[in-house]
């Protein structure tokens, strides 16, 4: 990790930092202390030096003197010996105090003069001793008196070389004093740097872990919050990076995942109020099919009563149509008595003439009935449609109930069986009208036929009259026109035979309508019941989805306060 | 107070720097006693050396100069005189001083502060100069191989016995008598009297008439050549059958005539010395100073100023620079082959590859002595 943007460089970096002013400063120390230490022991040892050799001259000199008077007085050669060894001593001492480094010309010119001091002593003995040691003791009294004054100008001059020695030395002591004030000032300025400096690194250090933290909370605030959008957190080291980074990951899949939800909840939401819109739609299906079950129940109940109507009817025109059979018997008994009586009594043609009379009467009157019979069966007709329509609309109805049923799903399979049935019904009552129409047709043929003979007849019995009128004409044509009258009769007979049997078949017909309608009454309820049960289901579903639809908006509520 | 000495040792430094001048002709401080007759042949000798070098065209095309200052071979103007040179910014090195009390007393001016000086002294020959400062060189020897041989000389030589010394009561008078006398002592003979003077005292008479008395047979003269004629005045007075030997500082005494017939003396050159090349100074010499010879005084200061000038040619004029390649002659740079013999030094500045000879006047002049 080629980073340096991290709390561990900057600490390590800090503390690099700080460590290297520390060791400097000691560095410093150690050295200014060394410096110190080196210059006071050498001063110290000049100083000492100094001293030592300053005594030693004056010492040695002090015994040369010493030695070289008392040979002068008693010369032996020890005291010579002495003499001279501590003559040499002190050139030694002054040699010593020549090598002095650092001196001054003036100091080096003393220590000069303090040589040529301890010759002029040295020689001014020496010549003494010989003199003395030659018997010249005036001379020799001379040369050892002249030694007395560089005796005292070398003690004096060696005392004040020492005095501006250990001057030096005091000096030395006060500037090295004063550098190690300096240097004291320095440390002191190098130590406030270094803390100043260590503050900085602290504060810097804390900075960068701080400030970034406080970003972090504050994300982790707005995280917190709910506030999921992205945000940067800006420049921070790099151990806090990388749980900023996790924080981001963290926020990135918490709003991928909330987004998800909001999509379900709305999904849901969506689903659900459009399932309760469906389950009103369903209900109102319901409705609608227990409205048109109720509708067709009453349809079905009206069906029946005007089935029984129609039975009446019919009952009606069977007792009519065996009234004209029974009319039409009697014309052919008629005919025959008419034949019987023109057979025998070709007179009773004006008693005839009025019976002719009375049958045309009787035809009209049947005319009339035939009429009220056509009228009739158009009222068949009628009412056949009316069933025809009403099944139609069943069958529509059904068919409705069935696709319902099959989107209402495992709910409506029932209701779609009910609904099949209901279906049949409805196609068989129209197969039962269309029976009843095709009949209906031909009983009005019929009628139309026995309107047209009837007619005829009317025309016939008229020539019947022309011919009674004419009574000449012939008895034959009245037996054949009876004879046709009875074949006509027979004829009118066997329709009414046949109509009977129609209308008995019709009636049977109606009778088994009626009791289909009331067994599609019957399931008309049973459906009208299936459909309330399952409104209420509906209404259930509804209410489920109801409470389905607000979960979703609970959820949603809640996401809602999610920002993503 | 401080600050203006700081102030002050700054611009002294800085015009130090400046004063150091790299155009011009490279300084070569010779002190010594030059009023001195001593101190003559030193000063033709550089001088002879130093007129060479420029007529060869200088070093790096610099000529050279002498900067002569006289120190009267006193210590105090050896101080003075070696104060002044250290001083002058342009002196690279110096040829001197001729005696060892002022060779010693210079010393540590000149290896002392912050811009040291080398000196290379061709005469001085006091053993305490040995080792005193890197700065100090010589070309002579010691007193220690001048005394061992004045030693076997009188003692193996002529056969002396009892020997009186009167010596210079300073560094050079007491380092003669000191190695004389230790080596005398321990061939045998017998140091009866050591007696020393200064320029105060008028007459060694009282000194020659005790040795008289004590009997010797021998007189050491540990001085300087003046107060040895002195001596050698009195002795032919006094009239004793005494050899007489001196140090290496009695070169000159043949001057003196008949008085220093047949003194002999050590001496690490002398003007007969064989070899082309000490001829050809020789002759260069006497021709730029006629009827005059080299002495070692003269020699050395000739070979010293060839070693400084070769010393500025290789490394330049700075004093530093010219210490370290001197200290370093006979080692990392070749010996020179110089009229005194190969100079090569060792880590005290002696130059103890030289062979001791002795001198001997004769008939005024002063010769090697081949009689022993």
């Amino acid at each position: 990790m080629s980073r340096l943007d991290t709390i561990r460089v900057r600490l390590l970096g800090g503390l690099a930092l700080l460590g290297c002013a520390v060791v400097s400063m000691a560095l410093f120390s150690v050295y200014a202390l060394r410096t110190v230490r080196l210059s006071q022991a050498a001063e110290l040892e000049t100083a000492q030096h100094s001293g030592e050799i300053s005594n030693g001259i004056v010492t040695s000199v002090f015994q040369e003197i010493n030695a070289g008077q008392q040979y002068l007085i008693t010369p032996t050669a020890s005291l010579g010996r002495q003499f001279r060894g501590a003559a040499d001593e002190s050139f030694e001492f002054s040699r010593e105090l020549e090598r002095t480094p650092d001196l001054t010309l003036d100091q080096r010119l003393a220590v000069n003069r303090i040589r040529q001091l301890q010759s002029a002593i040295e020689v001014g003995y020496a010549m003494a001793h010989t003199l003395k040691d030659l018997g010249r003791e005036d001379q020799a009294r001379v040369w050892a008196g002249a030694v007395l004054p560089p005796a005292a100008e070398l003690t004096r001059t060696v005392r004040t070389l020492a005095t501006e020695m250990t001057g030096r030395a005091r000096r030395a002591e006060r500037r090295l004093a004063a550098l190690t004030g300096r240097w004291e000032a320095y440390l002191y300025v190098g130590l406030l740097a270094t803390v100043i400096a260590a503050a900085l690194v602290g504060y810097w250090t804390v900075e960068s872990v701080e400030e970034p933290l406080q970003r972090m909370a504050t994300a982790a605030g707005q995280l917190g919050g709910g506030d999921l959008r992205p945000m940067t957190t800006g420049r921070m080291p790099l151990e806090i990076q990388l749980l900023a980074d996790a924080m981001r990951q963290m926020r990135d899949r918490l709003r991928t995942m909330v987004t998800e939800i909001v999509q379900s909840a709305d999904q849901i939401a969506s689903s659900a109020s459009e399932l309760s819109s469906i389950s009103e739609e369903l209900a109102a299906s319901a409705g609608e099919v227990s409205t048109a079950m109720v509708n067709m129940s009453s349809g079905a109940e009206r069906q029946r009563i005007e089935l029984g109507v129609i039975g009446t009817g019919l009952t009606e025109l069977r007792r009519a149509t065996t009234e004209i059979g029974e009319a039409a018997e009697r014309v052919a008994t008629l005919g025959e008595e008419i034949g019987v009586v023109a057979n025998r009594h070709h007179g009773d043609i004006a008693s005839a003439s009025t019976v002719l009379l009375d049958v045309r009467e009787v035809v009209q009157t049947t005319s009339v009935q035939v009429s009220q019979l056509a009228s009739q069966s158009t009222a068949i007709d009628d009412f056949v449609d009316l069933i025809r329509r009403i099944s139609s609309q069943t069958n529509l109805l059904a068919l409705n109930a069935a696709i319902e049923a099959a989107r209402a799903g495992e709910h409506g399979r029932g209701f779609a069986v009910v609904a099949e049935e209901v279906r049949q019904l409805a196609d068989e009552s129209s197969r039962a009208a269309e029976d009843v129409t095709k009949t209906t047709n031909a009983i009005r043929e019929q009628v139309e036929d026995v309107t047209a003979t009837m007619a005829a007849g009317t025309a016939k019995v008229r020539g019947i009259e022309a011919i009674a009128e004419g009574a000449a004409r012939g008895l034959a044509a009245i037996v054949a026109a009876v004879q046709q009258v009875e074949e006509s009769a027979a004829r009118v007979a066997h329709a009414a035979h046949r109509n009977r049997e129609i209308t008995d078949q019709l009636q049977r017909q109606a009778e088994q309508v009626a009791s289909q309608s009331s067994a599609h009454a019957a399931g008309a309820e049973q459906v009208t019941a299936a459909a309330q049960e399952q409104g209420a289901s509906t209404q259930q579903m509804a209410a489920t989805s109801g409470e389905l639809l607000q979960a979703a908006q609970t959820l949603r509520a809640l996401v809602k306060g999610l920002r993503v | 107070m401080r600050s203006a000495r700081t102030l002050a040792s700054l611009g002294a430094a800085f015009l130090f720097a400046a004063c150091s001048r790299s155009h011009g002709p490279v300084k070569i401080g010779l002190a010594g006693p030059f009023s001195e007759p001593r101190g003559v042949s030193m000063l033709h000798g550089a001088q002879l050396a130093v007129n060479q070098i420029n007529a060869r065209g200088g070093i790096r095309g610099r000529a050279v100069e002498l900067r002569v200052v006289d120190d009267s071979a006193s210590e105090d103007g050896a101080v003075r005189s070696a104060q002044a040179l250290y001083d002058d910014a342009d002196v690279v090195a110096v040829v001197g001083h001729l005696t060892s009390g002022a060779s010693i007393a210079a010393a540590q001016v000149y290896g002392g502060g912050p811009h040291p000086v080398v000196m290379i002294s061709p005469s001085a020959s006091s053993p305490d100069l040995s080792g005193l400062s890197p700065y100090v060189f010589r070309l002579c020897p010691s007193d220690l191989a001048y005394g061992a041989a004045l030693a076997r000389l009188t003692r193996q030589g002529m056969g002396a016995r009892r020997a009186g010394i009167i010596f210079a009561s300073d560094d050079y008078g007491r380092g003669v008598r000191r190695t004389f006398a230790a080596d005398f002592a321990k061939l045998g003979g017998t140091v009866v009297e050591e007696d020393p003077y200064i320029p105060a005292v008028y007459s060694f008479e009282p000194y020659l008439e005790r040795m008289r008395r004590a009997g010797i047979d021998l007189l050491v003269l540990a001085t300087e050549r003046s107060a040895a004629e002195m001596a050698l005045r009195e002795l032919h007075a006094l009239k004793v059958p005494w050899r007489v030997v001196g140090g290496d500082a009695l070169a000159g005494i043949e001057a003196a005539g008949a008085l220093a017939e047949n003194v002999r003396l050590p001496a690490a050159y002398l003007a007969d010395a064989p070899g082309e090349r000490n001829a050809a100074f020789v002759a260069q010499y006497s021709r730029a100073h006629p009827g005059e010879q080299p002495d070692h005084r003269g020699a050395a200061a000739y070979d010293a100023v060839n070693l400084i000038a070769r010393a500025v040619q290789a490394h330049g004029t700075d004093r530093r620079a010219i210490r370290d390649y001197i200290a370093q002659v006979g080692h990392r740079v070749p010996a020179l082959e110089g009229v005194t013999g190969a100079i090569r030094f060792d880590s005290a500045g002696d130059a103890p590859s030289k062979n001791v000879v002795i001198g001997v006047v004769r008939r005024g002049r002063l010769v090697t002595d081949v009689t022993p």
